[in-house]
C-alpha cells in the first residue's frame, strides 16, 4: 500500500474511523453539514454506497482488518429508504453481526449504527465527534492490531 | 425398527418409486456407523439405525454430490434434527419436497461422536442438542419409522453448549476475545466445518471468491476470524444446531457455541426457527418493519 | 498499468481555503497508475472543463478522478465531460472534498484538510482501478398507456395522453366510466353540476379515437416493467353485444325485475339489465347475472325478446385478454366508510339517517327525488337537518386517524343546498374544525354560514336515537358551553373517505406500496406526488389519499406529463446501476429473489440444445432493477453484483484505508 496513511503522528492516537453509509440519506445529511459549514473531527472515512442494504458484515470485517478503530454504519431511517426496503434488510443483518461480534469479545463501541436523514447535518456532525470521542476513550483497536502482527497458524 | 426399514427400502427400491437410499450402514469391520447408498433392493439389510447414527446425511441431497443425485429419486434415513436441514434445503431450492422421499426414524440421542460410545448412551456423551430436541418423532417424513417417542425438551435448554454460551456472556470483552482467538487461532482452514455442513452447498465459497479475496485464505489469526465469523453469519437463521461442523472439526474449536448463539439471537429477535416449515422464508432475507432496533442510534 | 489522471478542484476558496490542493496534485502524481495531475481554480467551469477533456485526450487518460464538491452536485457535468473526451462516463469518479472535507474541518494550518484529502483522493483512485466500462441501458418503450379506473383522475389521464397523441386503454370496473363524481350534486366552490362538468369529459373519452374504454373490466395480472408491461384484463361478461348494441333501453324498459342501484346507494332501484345512470358512457346496459331468472334458471328472457338489433346474449362468457402496455396510471379513487361502522350515529338502523354522498343523490337533478330533498323513511321535506362531520375522520379508535379533507366543504355545500331548495328549512352542522383551505374556500363556507344561514356548532354529537318520527342528536355545542339537542328530520353524516376494499389485491398485482389504510404510497410524499417506486406506474387522485377534485385532475395530468415523457422517445435510457448475477455461481437459493424490495429477479430457465430445460438460475431484469444491492448482501456466495458498487470497488477503497 503506498504512503501509509500517517494520522498517528506525534503520538497522539488519531483514531480511524470508516464510515459505510448510504447514497440518499446519510450521504446528503454529511453533504448539508458541509454546506452548512458545520465543524466535525476529520477522522472519518466514508465509503458511499447505494443503500444500507448494500453494506455486508464483509466490509465490516476488512474494514477492521485494515486498521479501523471504529466502523460507522448509517442510512435512511426506516420508512424512508430510497429502495423502500433496504434499510429493514440492512437492520436485520446488524442484529445478528453485533450479536456475534460482541460475542467474539469485540466491544461494540467499535460498531456503531446509526440513521441520518439528509436533512440531520446536525446529527450526523454529532454522531462523527461522538464516535470519534468513543474511540480515543477505547484507545487504538489493539486486538485487531495485534492480531495482524502475528504470523501464519502452522497447523 | 432396523427391519421395518429395510423393508420400506427395499419395497421403495422394487417399486422403482426411489433409485437410491441414502442411509447409514456400519464399516467393514462394523466398528462404526457410515453412510450408506443403496440401489439395490437385495442389499436393503445393510442399513442400520441405531445410537451411532450421527452423520447428518442431508449434505448427500446438495449440489455437493451432483453424482449421488444423478442415480435418481433418493430415499433418505433421516432423523428430526437431520429432517431439519432438509426443510432448509427445500425452502432454499436445492431439493423439492416431492423429489425425495423422507425416511423418518424416530429417535432417542445419539452420540457426540462415535467414538466416545462405549456399548451405553449415557447423557454425558450426548451432544446438547438431543437433550433439547424436540424432533424425536419425524415432522416431515413420508414414512415413520420406529415408535414414537414421547420425549418433551426442557423449558429452557439446557446442555454444556447453553451454559457455555451464558457463561462467555458473562465474560469480559477481552476475555471472549482471547476465548475465541485461542480457538481460531488453531483453525487451519481445512473447511472439514463447511464440508460437513449441508446447509454450506455454495457453488462457489465466498472464501474461494478471489476478486475481491474478502476473507483471505492462509491460515492467518485474520483470516481465521473472518472465516469463522462470516461462515457463521451465513448460517444465521439457516443453522439448524446440527453440530455436524463442530463434530467434524479437526482442532475442535467449538463451532456449536457461534453457531448456538445466532440461532438464539434469530429467535429472541425475529421469533424464528429453522427447519421447521419449508414455506417461511429463512430471516435474514426478509424483515419487518416493527423489528427491533435498540441499537441503532 | 492504468493511466489515471487526478484533477484537484480549489473550488475558488472553498477548498483551497483549508486544503493545498497543489500539495494533493503533487502527491498523488506519485501514486502508481497515475500519469497526470492538475489543480484548478474551477473544474466545473468552462475553461476547467475543457483542460479536462484536453488532458484526457493529450495523456490517453483511460480514468480520471475529480477531487471537487460532492458528487450530487456535479458528477454528471464531469461525467458528461468524460465522455466527450472520448473516455467511458464510468471511468470518472468524484471524491468528495468540499462537502465532506474542506467546509467541515477548519484548520488554519491545511494540514488536516490536506491530509484527509489525499487519503479520500487514493481511495477513489483505487477504487476507480477497478470500475468497468458501462453502458447505459436502453429499453424499448410500447406507446400505449393503461388507465385503471374511470373516475374523473383516470378521464383526465386519458384525456391528456391521449391529446398528446399516445394510445390509451381505460380499465373501469363498472358498467360506466364516471366514477364518484358521477354521484355529485353540485361542486363546490363554484356549484356547478357536476354531470354538467364531467358528462362532456366522458363523451369525449369515449369519441376519443385515441382511447379504448374497457368498462365492466378489471386488471387480473401485472407482468414486466417500465416501458413494457404485459396486463391480462378481465373483462366480465355484460350478455349484451357492445358492437351492435344501440342503446336504445327498450330492454331496460320492459325488464320487470329489480334490485336497489348501487349508483344510488340504495335510495332507489335499477333493473336487472341496467346502465348505472341515464348518462353512461358507454350507453350500454349490462345484464346482473346473480339476479336475471334467464340466466339464473332459463325464464323469462324478455329483454332478448324486445332488442331491435339482437344483441342480448346470454351464453357471453367472462373474457381475459393480455395486452401491452408502456406505462400505468393508477387512479382507482375511494369510497366512503361503509355505514356499518356507525352505529353510534343511528347509521342502517335509523333511515333518516343518510351518508353525505347519499345526500348528493338527493340533491341531483337527475337523483331518485329529482333534485328535491326528501327524507327517505316517508318522503316528506325535511325542515331540520342535522350535519354530522367527522363521521369515522380524526377518529382513530373507531375511524381512521386522518382526515378526509373534502367533507368540511361540501356539508357547507350541502347546507347551501339545501338552503336552496328548502327555503324554511334549517341546517344545523356538527364540526371539530372547520378546513377550508383553498381557493375561495373559506369564503364558500363563509357564505354558507352567513348568506345560508347554516348554524354551525362546534362540538361531537354524543347520541342519536328516533322519538315520534324526528331524529333527536344531543350533543356538546364547545363554543357555548352547552348541551344541546335537536329534533332533526334527517341526519347527515360526513363520512371519512376511504380506500376501496381490496385496494391492498391491486397494489400487490401491480407491485406498488401501500399505506396502513390501504392508499398508495407515492415514490415521495412532496417531490414525485404521481410516481411509485415502481418505475412506469403512476398514481392519481384519491387512491393516494382524500383529495377533491381539482386536485385529483391535477394529479390526472401530471401522470399523462409523465406518462408522455416517458413516450416521448422509442427507447428510455437507464443507469447501468444495476445487479448482475454470475451463473457459475449462482447457487439457485433464491435468497435475491426473495429479498429484491422490485421483483426485479428472475428465475430464468437454462435449456440445453434441445430446450429442455436443465437448469434454473437467477436473473436481473435491467428494467426493474433499481440498484439498491440488497441482493448482493443477501447472496452468500457473491454471486450477485452490483454494477457501479462492485465488490471489487468497495474492497479496494476498503483496503486503501
Amino acid at each position: 500500500m503506498p504512503e501509509e496513511a500517517k494520522i498517528e503522528t506525534e503520538g497522539v492516537f488519531e483514531p480511524k474511523i470508516m464510515a459505510f453509509v448510504c447514497n440518499w440519506c446519510t450521504y446528503a445529511g454529511a453533504d448539508l453539514a458541509g454546506t452548512s459549514r458545520m465543524e466535525y473531527r476529520p477522522n472519518v472515512r466514508i465509503i458511499k454506497l447505494p443503500c444500507t442494504g448494500r453494506i455486508d458484515p464483509l466490509f465490516i470485517m476488512k474494514a477492521f482488518e485494515n486498521g479501523a478503530d471504529g466502523v460507522l454504519v448509517s442510512g435512511c431511517h426506516p420508512g424512508d429508504c430510497h429502495y423502500t426496503t433496504g434499510n429493514y434488510h440492512a437492520r436485520r443483518r446488524w442484529t445478528a453481526f453485533k450479536d456475534l461480534l460482541a460475542f467474539t469479545g469485540i466491544d461494540l463501541k467499535r460498531v456503531q449504527f446509526s440513521w441520518v436523514s439528509a436533512s440531520e447535518a446536525i446529527k450526523w456532525v454529532e454522531l462523527i465527534n461522538n464516535v470519534t470521542d468513543d474511540m480515543e476513550a477505547l484507545g487504538p483497536f489493539m486486538k485487531f492490531k495485534e492480531m495482524n502482527k502475528k504470523g501464519p497458524n502452522q497447523g | 425398527m432396523e427391519n421395518e426399514l429395510r423393508e420400506k427400502a427395499k419395497e421403495l427400491l422394487e417399486s422403482g418409486e426411489v433409485a437410491v437410499v441414502i442411509g447409514y450402514g456400519f464399516n467393514r469391520k462394523k466398528t462404526r456407523i457410515t453412510p450408506v447408498f443403496i440401489t439395490k433392493p437385495e442389499e436393503t439389510d445393510k442399513l442400520v439405525f441405531n445410537e451411532l447414527c450421527v452423520n447428518n446425511l442431508s449434505i448427500y441431497l446438495t449440489r455437493k454430490y451432483r453424482d449421488i443425485q444423478k442415480i435418481g429419486r433418493p430415499a433418505i434415513v433421516a432423523k428430526g434434527c437431520d429432517i431439519k436441514n432438509i426443510v432448509v434445503l427445500i425452502t432454499e431450492g436445492q431439493t423439492k419436497r416431492e423429489d425425495i422421499h423422507i425416511l423418518g426414524v424416530t429417535c432417542s440421542g445419539v452420540v457426540y461422536k462415535q467414538e466416545l460410545f462405549k456399548g451405553e448412551l449415557k447423557p454425558e456423551i450426548m451432544p446438547s442438542k438431543c437433550h433439547n430436541c424436540d424432533v424425536r418423532n419425524p415432522h416431515v417424513a413420508d414414512t415413520v419409522i420406529g415408535e414414537k417417542s414421547d420425549f418433551t425438551p426442557p423449558e429452557e435448554p439446557t446442555g454444556m453448549v447453553f451454559d457455555k454460551i451464558k457463561e462467555i456472556d458473562a465474560m469480559s470483552d477481552s476475555a471472549r476475545w482471547d476465548f475465541w482467538n485461542e480457538h481460531f487461532n488453531r483453525c487451519i482452514k481445512c473447511y472439514a466445518c463447511r464440508q460437513l455442513c449441508s446447509l454450506c452447498y455454495c457453488e462457489r465459497c465466498i472464501t474461494e471468491k478471489n476478486m475481491p479475496q474478502w476473507i483471505e485464505t492462509s491460515a492467518h489469526p485474520r483470516g481465521n476470524l473472518a472465516w469463522n465469523l462470516i461462515r457463521a453469519m451465513h448460517l444465521a437463521g439457516r443453522c439448524t444446531f446440527c453440530g455436524e461442523c463442530e463434530r467434524g472439526c479437526p482442532v475442535n474449536i467449538p463451532l456449536n457455541l457461534v453457531n448456538q448463539k445466532l440461532v438464539l439471537t434469530v429467535k429472541n429477535a425475529f421469533g424464528f426457527e429453522s427447519g421447521i416449515d419449508e414455506n417461511v422464508h429463512p430471516p435474514m432475507i426478509v424483515f419487518s418493519e416493527d423489528d427491533n432496533e435498540n441499537f441503532i442510534k | 498499468m492504468p493511466r489515471i489522471g487526478v484533477f484537484v478542484c480549489q473550488c475558488g476558496n472553498n477548498i483551497e481555503a483549508t486544503v493545498d490542493t497543489q500539495k494533493v496534485a503533487d502527491e498523488t502524481k506519485k501514486l502508481p497508475g497515475v500519469v497526470h495531475t492538475e489543480s484548478y481554480k474551477f473544474m466545473c467551469s468552462s475553461p476547467g472543463q475543457d483542460s479536462f477533456k484536453k488532458a484526457i485526450k493529450d495523456n490517453k487518460l483511460d480514468g480520471v478522478v475529480v477531487s471537487a464538491c460532492s458528487p450530487h452536485m456535479h458528477e454528471k457535468t464531469f461525467r458528461r465531460a468524460a465522455e466527450a473526451a472520448g473516455l467511458n462516463q464510468f471511468q470518472c469518479e468524484i471524491t468528495n472534498v468540499r462537502e465532506q472535507c474542506s467546509w467541515v474541518h477548519h484548520d488554519e494550518t491545511r494540514k488536516i484538510g490536506t491530509d484527509k484529502t489525499m487519503d479520500l483522493t487514493r481511495m477513489t483512485i483505487q477504487r476507480l482501478k477497478k470500475n468497468r466500462d458501462l453502458t447505459k441501458i436502453t429499453i424499448p418503450v410500447t406507446k400505449r398507456a393503461l388507465v385503471i379506473g374511470g373516475g374523473i383522475a383516470g378521464i383526465q389521464a386519458a384525456l391528456d395522453i391521449a391529446d398528446g397523441g399516445q394510445e390509451v386503454v381505460i380499465v373501469e370496473k363498472e358498467p360506466s366510466i364516471g366514477g364518484n363524481m358521477a354521484r355529485l350534486s353540485e361542486t363546490f366552490p363554484t356549484m356547478d353540476c357536476s354531470q354538467c362538468i364531467l358528462t362532456p369529459k366522458m363523451v369525449e373519452a369515449e369519441l376519443h379515437d385515441k382511447i379504448s374504454l374497457y368498462t365492466y373490466s378489471e386488471v387480473e395480472k401485472v407482468d414486466g416493467y417500465i416501458g413494457n408491461f404485459s396486463v391480462t384484463i378481465k373483462k366480465k361478461a355484460k350478455f349484451v353485444d357492445e358492437s351492435t348494441c344501440t342503446g336504445c333501453g327498450e330492454c331496460w324498459e320492459k325488464c320487470p325485475f329489480k334490485a336497489d342501484s348501487e349508483f344510488e346507494l340504495g335510495l332507489s332501484k335499477r333493473k336487472v339489465i341496467y346502465t348505472p345512470f341515464p348518462q353512461a358512457v358507454p350507453n350500454i346496459p349490462v345484464i346482473d347475472k346473480t339476479r336475471c331468472p334467464k340466466i339464473l334458471k332459463d325464464k323469462c328472457g324478455l329483454c332478448a325478446k324486445v332488442c331491435g338489433p339482437q344483441s342480448i346474449d346470454f351464453t357471453q362468457e367472462d373474457q381475459l385478454v393480455t395486452e401491452e402496455f408502456g406505462a400505468i396510471v393508477v387512479a382507482t379513487g375511494y369510497e366512503l366508510m361503509p355505514n356499518k361502522d356507525f352505529g353510534e350515529y343511528g347509521y342502517g338502523k335509523i333511515t333518516d339517517v343518510i351518508s353525505g354522498m347519499q345526500f348528493e343523490r338527493l340533491a341531483s337533478a337527475s337523483g331518485p327525488t329529482g333534485g328535491a330533498i326528501r327524507r327517505p323513511s316517508d318522503n316528506t321535506e325535511p325542515k331540520n337537518v342535522v350535519f354530522i362531520q367527522c363521521a369515522g375522520s380524526r377518529d382513530e379508535k373507531r375511524g381512521v386517524s386522518y382526515c378526509s379533507k373534502i367533507c368540511c366543504m361540501y356539508t357547507a355545500k350541502h347546507t347551501m343546498l339545501y338552503r336552496h331548495k328548502v327555503h324554511d328549512g334549517q341546517a344545523y352542522v356538527f364540526y371539530m374544525d372547520i378546513r377550508s383551505g383553498g381557493k375561495r374556500y373559506e369564503e364558500f363556507v363563509r357564505g354558507a354560514i352567513e348568506h345560508d344561514g347554516a348554524m354551525y356548532l362546534r362540538g361531537r354529537v354524543s347520541r342519536v336515537y328516533e322519538k315520534d318520527g324526528k331524529v333527536i342528536i344531543q350533543g356538546a355545542d364547545t363554543l357555548s358551553g352547552s348541551q344541546v339537542e335537536i329534533e332533526a328530520d334527517m341526519v347527515v353524516l360526513a363520512t371519512a373517505l376511504v380506500s376501496r376494499p381490496g385496494a391492498d389485491t391491486v397494489a400487490q398485482t401491480l407491485g406498488i406500496g401501500y399505506d396502513k389504510y390501504k392508499f398508495y404510497n407515492e415514490y415521495h410524499p412532496k417531490l414525485k406526488p404521481v410516481e411509485t417506486v415502481t418505475a412506469g406506474i403512476f398514481l392519481a387522485g384519491t387512491c393516494v389519499g382524500p383529495m377533491d377534485i381539482p386536485e385529483s385532475v391535477s394529479q390526472g395530468s401530471a401522470t399523462a406529463s409523465k406518462v408522455l415523457a416517458l413516450f416521448s422517445s422509442d427507447k428510455m435510457a437507464r443507469e447501468p446501476i444495476t445487479a448482475e448475477v454470475n451463473k457459475q455461481t449462482c447457487n439457485a437459493c433464491w435468497d435475491c429473489v426473495t429479498s429484491c424490495p422490485y421483483v426485479a429477479i428472475e428465475k430464468e430457465e437454462i435449456k440445453d440444445r434441445k430446450g429442455n430445460v436443465v437448469n434454473m438460475l437467477a436473473h436481473v431484469n435491467d428494467g426493474l432493477c433499481q440498484g439498491c444491492g440488497v441482493c448482493v448482501c443477501a447472496c452468500r456466495s457473491k454471486a450477485i453484483d452490483l454494477n457501479g458498487y462492485t465488490d471489487e470497488q468497495v474492497y479496494a477503497a476498503i483496503a486503501t484505508f
